[in-house]
């Protein structure tokens, strides 16, 4: 399982499928959530996740793909658009430090 | 965003009082509301349905934003959304939906837009008056309230 320490976390993609209309949502939440921390989030469609992303969240139908495409990565899967717990705890986690792992 | 591309919330896109027979055509009827506008070419349509089928975009609060799939990216001239309200539901594989947000994007353009839609689905109160909206303008309001304060640096 990949894991990384919060502070190595410097760009979070969101991916969906087209990166049209629900990763742009929740990149918009998650940018204002971690609002201060220096972190870069953008929003992409899962089959061109950059090489440079330190942590992928998608929707739990997309995660096989975004394993395929980005093997290597710490991947957070969600099932709610707004309000999911996975990504709670992920914006906890890079507040109070820690390790995120998949 | 670089770019400060117009509001794609053209008001001829907006339908409060529609009804539905189910999921289907009501995202078709979204489609239809971008086509009117000249967002998109027919075929986009068809791809909103066939995006829905492989992921639900049911995204809570009684509201979802059918959109179609990449590769149907070439079948948007510009970026838009349409609001196509049903104020007797329509059953969305289980959830009920009232509010469907049909999204056309080439660029960035709708980003504020869905940036605000996360806010006001955040917030039950303000949900709820987008629920029940029955003029265009109070839609045009909610979508746009806060756009001129978002910040999307990236």
């Amino acid at each position: 399982m990949a894991s990384i320490d919060s502070k190595d976390i410097h760009k979070i993609i969101v991916a969906c499928d087209a990166g049209m209309g629900s990763s742009v949502m929740l990149a918009s939440q998650l940018r204002k959530q971690l609002k201060g921390q220096q972190i870069q989030v953008e929003h992409t469609p899962v089959n061109s996740i950059p090489a440079d992303a330190d942590v992928v969240v998608c929707h739990a139908g997309l995660a096989a793909r975004a394993k395929v495409t980005a093997p290597d990565k710490v991947l957070i899967s969600f099932q709610l658009f707004i309000g999911d717990p996975a990504v709670t705890k992920l914006v906890n986690t890079i507040k109070n430090g820690g390790t995120v792992d998949a | 965003m670089p770019e400060t591309a117009p509001l794609p919330l053209d008001p001829r896109a907006i339908r409060l009082n529609a009804s539905a027979g189910g999921r289907d055509d009501a995202i078709r009827q979204c489609g239809e509301a971008l086509l009117a506008v000249g967002a998109v070419e027919e075929a986009y349509i068809d791809t909103m349905i066939e995006r829905e089928r492989s992921i639900s975009t049911y995204v809570g609060e009684g509201v979802a934003i059918p959109h179609g799939t990449l590769a149907a990216k070439e079948a948007v001239r510009h970026d838009a959304i349409s609001v196509v309200r049903f104020p007797a539901g329509v059953d969305w594989d289980g959830d009920r939906v009232t509010v469907c947000i049909g999204i056309a994007a080439r660029g960035n353009g709708h980003v504020a837009l869905l940036a605000q839609l996360a806010e006001i689905l955040m917030e039950p109160d303000q949900a709820q008056a987008l629920r029940e909206a029955t003029e265009v303008a109070e839609v045009v309001r909610l979508l746009q309230s806060n756009i001129n304060e978002e910040d999307e640096s990236q």
